[in-house]
């Protein structure tokens, strides 16, 4: 459920350019501790684990006493994700804003300025986090302050244009993060960002305007008054540290960082199924344009992916399997009143394959649930049937074309899944390294943070 | 709330972001300045010093081994935005202190000093606390930004209340002396001068009190520091700095970084009570996110008041990526 699917407006904008996937070698390195930035990106569509990735890769660098990963930096997405995160004692949150490897003590999280960052549910957050023992997140967390705000207008324009949508739901989290990215587009000027919480007269000349445009746009919002949100926003910008670009650089030179990416590739605004896609640029191209403007080398790129691939909410799901998803319930992912239900199916290379060539390939692989082939047999769909034709690949050459895009989501929903046989629990780390043609070195078995097996084994000296 | 959509309610967003930031630091402030003619100024209950008696740091059950710590700063207007910042950098301390264990069991008082030859509210002091109404008292603190031109302030007055009207349990208990921070850019006057004493605390004294005296008299209760904070108008001025050193010796710290001044006294308390060593500190600032540049700061501040020498290094740099950018003075919130 760490997508928020809301369909692309009107608006036009240009697609951005990252060009035919590099080819990557894929060099490896036995160590026990990450000397580089990492960039964790899913490699479907959200769900697969980037949570308890980015919480093994902070705890284990931290236990090693080598060097304990400085910061985890979020790059896309806002409020709506959901990494949940249990600690080996039994701890657990569900890591929206905040970075999932909070419980390690020392780590920072740096909202960096592709967030869309949510105050109210940042409080709420927080509150939960010390709840379960950690007291000093906010004091942790950095907000760059030309990240958008999302405001109680948008949440509440969200709702009120999804239920208008009555059957024909996107699957949105109802949180008004796609509300707050399609506003920014249309009006750059009024959007409100982190730093403008420290200017309390354009602050509230920016609420109200965003209150006064959604008004206009679905009618009566019932979202609180502009002095109660500007009051708010202004305790957020007094309890969080509002940083400049300088700020990420700092942290950069000190790292390592791990660069934690929410969604999935394949719910991405331009390459993915549209239009299931979510208002986010899902790849890694927002992770290496913050470690390019730093001026540092670019993070190793691990892929994330289930040993079955699951989904929230309508789009495509090519290899589902009903009885996959009755035998494997999610402890965390359940149905949600606006995302809809958790759906699973076979782990689908074909779409994963997808993923990793339109992210620019990947230099490692996460894999998670490897505990799950032994509770159910598990297949991999290696190839889809669409119109009768047989296909392995999906075509990655119209990114941000998104007529091109929606004719193929429309193949895919009428597409049948063609399976392989069972494949054993010991051979699926070896099944998913040879269908996505990256080595995996990192397994999760449960959902603790401890419940990871196999040497961090993370590349070095390929870029 | 396994859903990840925590709460968007923005009355808890409010309470619990207030809650946090010892809630919106300058209320008692802003109203004074908006609605009460200046003539008519004057300090919150809670801290007028007039009659109170003492200021008592006293051990309880829950805190069986009570330290007192004070932190009084300058709200003359030659500090300029310097105490707006304290203002909401200050209610931090507590938790920093208790954090990494450098003290088990802090009463903080805060309070306030003018300039008692022009100002309506020469003296503020509150009471020493061991939970957040430390942070209420922060926010009833009165921002008079007046005070004169002559590089002097009060001080000796604020001095003399600590000396003479506070009772430490962990001295007295303990022989343990307290610790008092001065924050501020400018030299005390010559002597307590009895006149202002019986005007602003209430006190009958024959006669002035020399400077030397008071401090002499207040060190046999506190270990006292003077802060001398970047942003203010004397920064690096040799006069004030040698004034304060003559009195107080090494204990004089220049800070290049206000948004580090929490940091900056947490660690003085903890090198001080052995609890760590600067390196260590340094570190533990790290852990809780301060980037190299406030680290820094800290280091330089502190690096020769680690050393025992006499007085700190300073530099000054603006701070990347934290400057506020709301306009000097203003009150935020």
């Amino acid at each position: 459920m760490t997508h928020a699917p809301a369909t692309h407006g009107s608006t036009a904008r240009e697609p951005g350019t990252r060009g035919a996937p590099a080819a990557r070698t894929t060099g490896t390195r036995a160590s026990g501790t990450p000397d580089r930035h990492v960039a964790v990106v899913d490699l479907g569509y959200g769900d697969a684990g980037k949570g308890t990735v980015v919480a093994h890769l902070c705890d284990r660098a931290y236990r090693s006493a080598g060097r304990p990963v400085r910061a985890v930096v979020r790059f896309n997405g806002g409020a709506q994700a959901a990494h949940n995160v249990v600690a080996d004692d039994g701890r657990h949150h569900t890591f929206a804003q905040f970075g999932a490897g909070t419980f390690t003590p020392g780590v920072a999280t740096h909202l960096s300025r592709f967030m869309l960052v949510d105050p109210l549910a940042l409080a709420a957050e927080a509150d939960h986090l010390a709840a379960v023992g950690v007291p000093d997140a906010l004091d942790r967390l950095t907000v760059d302050g030309d990240a958008l705000l999302t405001t109680p207008y948008h949440a509440a324009a969200n709702r009120a244009r999804e239920r208008a949508r009555g059957s024909a739901r996107h699957g949105s989290c109802g949180m008004g993060v796609g509300e707050t990215a399609a506003f920014a587009l249309a009006h750059p000027d009024l959007a409100p960002r982190a730093s403008d919480a420290r200017r309390p007269r354009v602050l509230r000349r920016k609420l109200a305007a965003v209150r006064d445009a959604l008004t206009a746009d679905v009618g009566d919002l019932g979202a609180p008054g502009v002095d109660a949100v500007a009051d708010v926003f202004a305790a957020f910008a007094s309890a969080v540290r509002v940083v400049d670009g300088a700020h990420l650089h700092a942290l950069v030179r000190e790292g390592p960082v791990v660069l934690e990416g929410a969604q999935g590739v394949l719910l991405d605004e331009w390459h993915g199924f549209h239009p299931y896609t979510t208002w986010s640029t899902t790849t890694f191209a927002n992770a290496d344009a913050l470690l390019a403007e730093a001026g540092a080398e670019p993070a190793a790129r691990l892929g994330v992916v289930r040993t079955y691939t699951p989904r929230h909410g309508p789009g495509p799901l090519v290899s589902e399997d009903a009885h996959l998803a009755a035998a494997l319930p999610d402890a965390h992912n359940g149905t949600g009143e606006w995302q809809g239900a958790f759906r699973a199916g076979h782990f689908d290379a074909v779409a994963h394959r997808y993923a990793v060539e339109v992210c620019g390939g990947v230099d490692a692989v996460a894999l998670t649930h490897t505990d799950a082939p032994g509770r159910f047999p598990l297949r991999v769909c290696r190839a889809y049937e669409v119109d009768g034709e047989r296909t392995t690949a999906l075509p990655a050459d119209t990114p941000g074309d998104l007529d091109a895009r929606a004719r193929l989501t429309g193949r895919l929903l009428r597409a049948a899944s063609e399976l392989g046989p069972v494949v054993d629990s010991a051979a699926w780390p070896e099944t998913v390294a040879q269908a996505l043609g990256a080595a995996v070195t990192l397994l999760s078995s449960g959902p603790r943070t401890g419940d990871m097996t196999g040497q961090v084994v993370l590349p070095s000296g390929n870029n | 709330m396994g859903s990840g959509n925590w709460s968007t309610n923005v009355y808890d967003a409010a309470q619990s972001y207030n809650a946090r930031t010892g809630r919106s630091a300058f209320d008692y402030s802003h109203k004074a300045h908006t609605s009460v003619p200046r003539a008519q100024w004057k300090a919150h209950a809670d801290l007028d010093p007039f009659g109170v008696g003492t200021r008592e740091s006293r051990d309880s059950d829950e805190h069986p081994t009570s330290l007192a710590i004070s932190v009084l700063f300058d709200v003359t207007g030659s500090m300029r935005s310097v105490p707006v910042t304290l203002q909401t950098k200050l209610p931090e301390l507590f938790g920093l202190l208790l954090r990494k264990g450098y003290v088990d069991h802090p009463q903080i008082l805060f309070g306030a000093i003018g300039d008692a030859t022009c100002d309506r509210v020469p003296l503020q002091v509150g009471q020493f606390e061991s939970d957040n109404r430390m942070d209420d008292q922060l926010g009833t603190i009165l921002l008079e930004g007046g005070g004169g031109g002559q590089k002097r302030e009060s001080y000796e007055l604020a001095l003399y209340f600590m000396a003479r009207h506070t009772e430490l349990d962990c001295l007295d208990k303990r022989g343990k002396r307290g610790y008092l921070f001065i924050i501020g850019d400018e030299m005390p006057y010559g002597a307590v001068k009895h006149r202002e004493v019986r005007q602003v605390i209430g006190d009958e004294l024959g006669e002035d009190i020399g400077i030397r005296d008071i401090v002499t008299e207040l060190q046999r209760k506190y270990e006292v520091h003077y802060i001398l904070p970047a942003g203010s108008s004397y920064v690096g001025d040799t006069e004030v700095l040698g004034r304060w050193r003559e009195l107080l010796g090494q204990n004089v710290i220049e800070l290049d970084d206000l948004d580090a001044v929490c940091e900056t006294i947490a660690l003085t308390v903890g090198l001080a009570e052995e609890a760590i060593d600067l390196d260590e500190g340094l570190g533990h600032l790290k852990d809780v996110g301060a980037v190299d540049s406030q680290v820094g700061s800290v280091s330089r501040a502190l690096t020769a008041y680690a050393q025992g020498r006499s007085g700190a290094l300073a530099t000054t740099q603006s701070l990347p990526g934290l400057d506020d950018d709301g306009a000097p003075g203003t009150t935020r919130l």
